[in-house]
């Protein structure tokens, strides 16, 4: 099975373990087909990426030119709006681009570059070393068969496995995302289950070869902010458990914030900052993540209060006008911003950002003053 | 792993994000061949049919000398051969090509007025109107539509008219239908809701919201409903039903030649090829309408 | 002419509540589900036996999650399907029976703004023509003066007329389009607008454009909000009081600050948990104070109260009464729940019984 010793002990639960047992029987050499992985060694690198697409206006500058890195077992947000380009993002980490999209840079995972592989080991890094769970459990079920034989559809597309042995692991899948009574579940239709339970089947589906990393696009978007907790709570316990990496991509700055370690926001196809949650709130500095903070309602702010709010909307991203892309909407913009793109840079410990005229160190927006009242 | 929506990727807008909606300026329909081109030989066609014979002294297609019978493709003066009466192919495609093209707007002119009318009508009635609406069409529906046509045509009569209106019975509940489902659907749309509680009078909410947004739906379907109408009415004229000899008829020049295949081809091919040629270039613009805008 | 209100000071606090604008009355939607065949198949009580009132210049927030019946409420007030049981009393008359005539004064008063702009704006439409359609309707005023009120309400939503007047709303962003939607409910000068889930299709930055529109618009034009939303904290921006919603039966309503600082139904509190601050926590310690269990099936509520197989004070009688939707102390706070987390006269035993709860539920 992929991954160290070391990796393994991890897991806890002893039926986790003994499943890992009969995986390991069934498998042809999972650790060659990947690649060594030094010790310490990000799993996934990205750097330099850009991707472009053809379109009947033009060329679509989707990202430009994005670099970062996750460590094994390490909880990172990307933030953007609509058009900010994370899910673009999230889809060339995992392959999932289409053949009009031209993808430069470089994603490499333990080691081996993604970008440039063709269908068939595209296919075997999805699932295996990658894994996503999509914004519309609806969409990512097949409303036609059952929700277990989705489940095992997955675990023996990449492991070897006898029926049995997958109907089993399915099993364990299931309870291990909490869904009651899962012998029964197994044999129901997607439509059967509520909105929660689905993204559960969906999550269990996406973890069935126990990827190294999981990106969740906009997972608890459409459910119940009740559901949502659950559902990020699951999601957290279960990368503990079983030492993923999880990469979250939302617009909720709120979610993040709660519940990464580190945070990226991305604006127009650019990483825009880049910091560890407290820092981020603490002190921020690009003023288009100011921005964004300042525009969450929050419960303890007194009603009928306006909220402060930047103008404008996102470029367009057919044509990239030169300078910082936030330059036209920014409040504190001079004239140095139009004139040349601000390089991302770590200015700070562990403290990203790309702006030639930052916030004031101190200013934390709303998001620095203490709650009051709960 | 379940592979996206290509849209979705390319950043194009996904109805579950509020992306704007930026609509870069689409190419005009002229652009897509799928559509211009075909096209572009209905147009011809239509124009050889209708036009030209005011303009070129086209030898009547009821006319001629048994001296001229039965000349082969190419001859002078008779491009496409003569009938065993000397009647010329060229004018009979023509004048055939008139009355095809004849029965099939008016039939589907039929269909999108009246059918389309009881449709809208009885979709956004509902309750009992509907329901008697749709029962009667349900009775003509269930009959075996070639069937109902050939005993209409048979007991009206043979006649140019009495074609269209045979073969109205069938596109008009037809397209009733089709209007009536996209009227439902319509129906419960915010917009509609927001006239309604605009007090925005039935009919304004019907010819104003309804029917300019049920125009895409209807005019592919009648699109690709004419030629299958076209068809019939050649199958009909093929039967001996439809317009009677000797006016032209492509389905009756098919008739006859078979009647004569083992001698000569083409008068059995060309009249075939013309009908084959239209009804897909039919079917072509028709199918490039409806992915064009995206009706179902 | 047709007649203009001036706008009044945009200033931040709202205008002291007058009479009783919207009276609600043991409303109840049911839907009939049809099996196969058109056979009955089961009853769906969207709205269950809910009562309220609104007070002209007021903004009554309205939160509830999936399947809490807040959007057939609103349909259910504009009588679109009227509901089944149960009255709905704007300006002193009752709309529910009326015929379609009859209503045409109340409607004048009483608009409403969609989720999704998209659809709730005809794609086949200019933009000018959508918002003068009611206009027409009314038989308001000429060409001219029609053109002139467009125009002044698309400034005042911030859509330039000259540059959009005549574009579709596909070519809009979504929050141009929903400012479209929002002048179009405003042009017939309505007292009351139902805003149903009016932000939750719109990015964050825009979304909060949007809100700030709204609130702008209340205090100008003196509009009384009924503001639908999923949001506890969105709601709170626009709202003086808040009645929060589960299964289709209201579990608390009061005014705002009384809901948000000491919250007497454990769902409102549990609704409260779930929001994500946007403050970071040291490490992963969060509170974990999730609630646990799924929603029952509508078709087949819980008996008592509904809220009880995922309320850790569940306890017998609640399952064999359903509890009524009472004050608690002074000030306007009900609260329907047979073990309320504080009696209301004590002060707010907030984070006693967040401890409570938070204990038990988590796991």
């Amino acid at each position: 099975m992929a991954g160290s010793p070391g990796q393994r002990v991890r897991r806890l639960g002893t039926s986790m373990a003994a499943l890992a047992a009969v995986k390991g029987e069934g498998e042809p050499g999972g650790q060659a087909a990947l690649g060594g992985q030094a010790a310490g060694a990000p799993l996934l690198e990205v750097s330099g990426l850009r991707v472009r697409f053809r379109s009947r206006g033009g060329v679509v500058h989707a990202v430009q030119g994005i670099s970062f890195a996750v460590e094994p077992g390490q909880t990172i947000a990307i933030i953007g709006e609509s058009g900010s380009g994370k899910t673009v993002s999230a889809y060339a980490m995992m392959g999932l681009l289409p053949r009009t999209a031209q993808v430069t840079g470089s994603i490499r995972f333990r080691g081996v570059e993604v970008v440039g592989l063709d269908e068939r080991q595209l296919q075997e890094h999805r699932g295996r070393n990658v894994a996503m769970v999509f914004q519309n459990p609806e969409r990512s079920l097949n409303p036609t068969m059952k929700v277990g034989s989705q489940i095992t559809e997955a675990i023996r597309r990449h492991l070897q496995l006898s029926r049995q042995q997958a109907h089993e692991r399915a099993i364990e899948l299931l309870r291990m995302v909490r869904i009651p009574a899962p012998e029964r579940r197994f044999h129901e239709y997607a439509h059967q289950l509520s909105g929660g339970m689905r993204q559960r089947v969906v999550i269990a589906i996406a973890l069935a070869c126990e990827p190294a990393l999981l990106i969740a696009d906009e997972a608890t978007t459409a459910l119940d902010v009740t559901t949502q907790a659950q559902i990020m709570d699951l999601l957290l316990d279960l990368q503990q458990q079983l030492g993923t990496a999880l990469v979250m991509i939302s617009h909720d700055l709120a979610l993040a914030a709660t519940y990464a370690e580190e945070i990226m926001v991305m604006y127009a196809g650019r990483i825009v900052e880049r910091a560890s949650a407290g820092d981020l709130f603490g002190s921020v500095r690009m003023p288009y993540t100011r921005a964004l903070l300042d525009a969450i309602p929050r419960a303890e702010m007194e009603p009928h209060v306006l909220l402060p709010v930047v103008g404008g909307r996102p470029p367009d991203m057919l044509t990239i006008p030169p300078g910082c892309s936030f330059a036209p909407r920014c409040p504190d913009a001079q004239q140095d911003c139009t004139q040349a793109v601000p390089p991302l840079q770590e200015h700070e410990a562990g403290h990203w950002w790309a702006c030639w005229h930052p916030c004031q160190s101190g200013q934390g927006g709303q998001g620095g003053q203490k709650e009051a009242g709960r | 792993m379940a592979a996206p929506v290509a849209s979705l990727a390319l950043g194009l807008p996904d109805p579950g994000s509020a992306a704007p909606q930026r609509q870069s300026r689409r190419p005009g329909m002229l652009r897509s061949l799928e559509i211009t081109i075909p096209g572009a030989i209905l147009l011809v066609l239509l124009f050889f049919c209708f036009i030209w014979p005011l303009v070129y002294p086209v030898p009547s297609p009821t006319y001629g000398s048994v001296l001229n019978a039965d000349l082969p493709m190419w001859s002078p003066g008779h491009i496409f051969g003569t009938t065993n009466v000397g009647y010329d192919n060229m004018a009979r495609i023509l004048y055939g090509g008139r009355t095809t093209f004849e029965v099939a707007v008016a039939v589907q002119a039929i269909g999108l007025i009246v059918g389309g009318l009881l449709g809208v009508v009885a979709g956004y009635a509902g309750g009992i109107v509907e329901a008697t609406a749709m029962r009667v069409l349900d009775v003509l529906i269930a009959f075996p539509s070639l069937v109902l046509i050939l005993v209409i045509a048979d007991s009206l009569g043979q006649s140019e008219l009495h074609v269209i209106w045979a073969l109205s019975a069938f596109s008009i509940p037809a397209t009733a239908r089709v209007a009536r489902a996209g009227t439902l659907r319509l129906r419960d749309q915010p917009f509609v809701v927001a006239a309604r509680l605009s007090s925005v009078r039935t009919w304004r909410i019907i010819s104003g919201h309804i029917v300019p947004n049920l125009i895409p739906q209807l005019l592919t379907f009648s699109m690709l409903g004419s030629g299958i109408v076209i068809v019939i009415e050649s199958g009909l004229d093929f039967l001996g039903y439809g317009i009677p000899d000797p006016a032209p008829s492509w389905g009756g020049m098919i008739a006859y030649g078979q009647t004569v295949m083992s001698v000569s081809l083409s008068p059995l091919l060309v009249p075939s090829l013309f009908l084959f040629g239209t009804v897909v270039c039919l079917n072509l613009v028709g199918d490039g309408l409806r992915s064009r805008w995206g009706v179902r | 002419m047709i007649p203009v209100s001036s706008p009044a000071g945009a200033g931040a606090a709202p205008a002291p509540a007058g009479d009783v604008l919207l009276e609600v009355r043991n409303l109840v939607q049911e839907f009939v589900l049809r099996d196969y065949g058109g056979a009955k198949g089961g009853v769906l009580q969207a709205v269950s036996d809910v009562s309220f009132e609104l007070r002209s210049g007021e903004t009554l927030g309205i939160v509830g999650e999936t399947g809490s019946g807040k959007s057939t409420l609103a349909r259910s007030v504009i009588q679109s399907p009227p509901p089944t049981h149960g009255s709905v009393i704007f300006q002193g008359r009752n709309l529910v029976g009326l015929s379609r005539r009859a209503m045409k004064p109340a409607r004048r008063n009483m608009q409403m703004v969609f989720q999704d702009p998209f659809t709730s704006l005809d794609p086949k439409w200019a933009i000018s023509r959508i918002v003068e359609e009611p206009l027409i309707a009314y038989g308001l005023g000429s060409r001219r003066d029609r053109r002139e009120r467009v125009n002044s309400l698309l400034d005042r939503v911030g859509i330039d007329p000259a540059s959009y007047g005549r574009r579709h709303p596909r070519e809009l962003s979504g929050g141009q389009a929903q400012r479209v939607a929002i002048a179009r409910a405003l042009v017939l000068e309505p007292k009351l607008i139902l805003c149903d889930e009016p932000v939750s299709s719109l990015d964050v930055l825009v979304q909060a454009q949007v809100l700030n529109l709204f609130e702008k618009l209340r205090s100008e034009l003196a509009l009384s909000y009924l503001f639908i939303a999923h949001d506890l904290a969105l709601v709170k921006q626009v709202s003086d009081r808040v009645a929060v919603m589960y299964l289709g039966k209201l579990c608390e309503i009061g005014p705002v600050r009384d809901i948000y600082r000491a919250p007497l139904h454990p769902y409102t509190l549990a609704l409260l948990n779930s929001i994500p601050a946007p403050s970071p926590r040291a490490g992963k310690s969060r509170e974990s104070s999730v609630i646990s269990g799924e929603l029952p099936s509508p078709l087949d509520p819980p008996s008592g109260c509904r809220f009880r197989t995922r309320c850790p004070r569940a306890q017998e009688r609640c399952a064999a009464q359903v509890p009524e939707l009472r004050p608690l102390g002074a000030g306007g706070h009900l609260v329907a729940c047979h073990f309320p987390l504080s009696d209301g006269s004590a002060p707010p035993a907030n984070s006693k019984a967040r401890a409570e709860i938070a204990g038990i539920v988590r796991r």
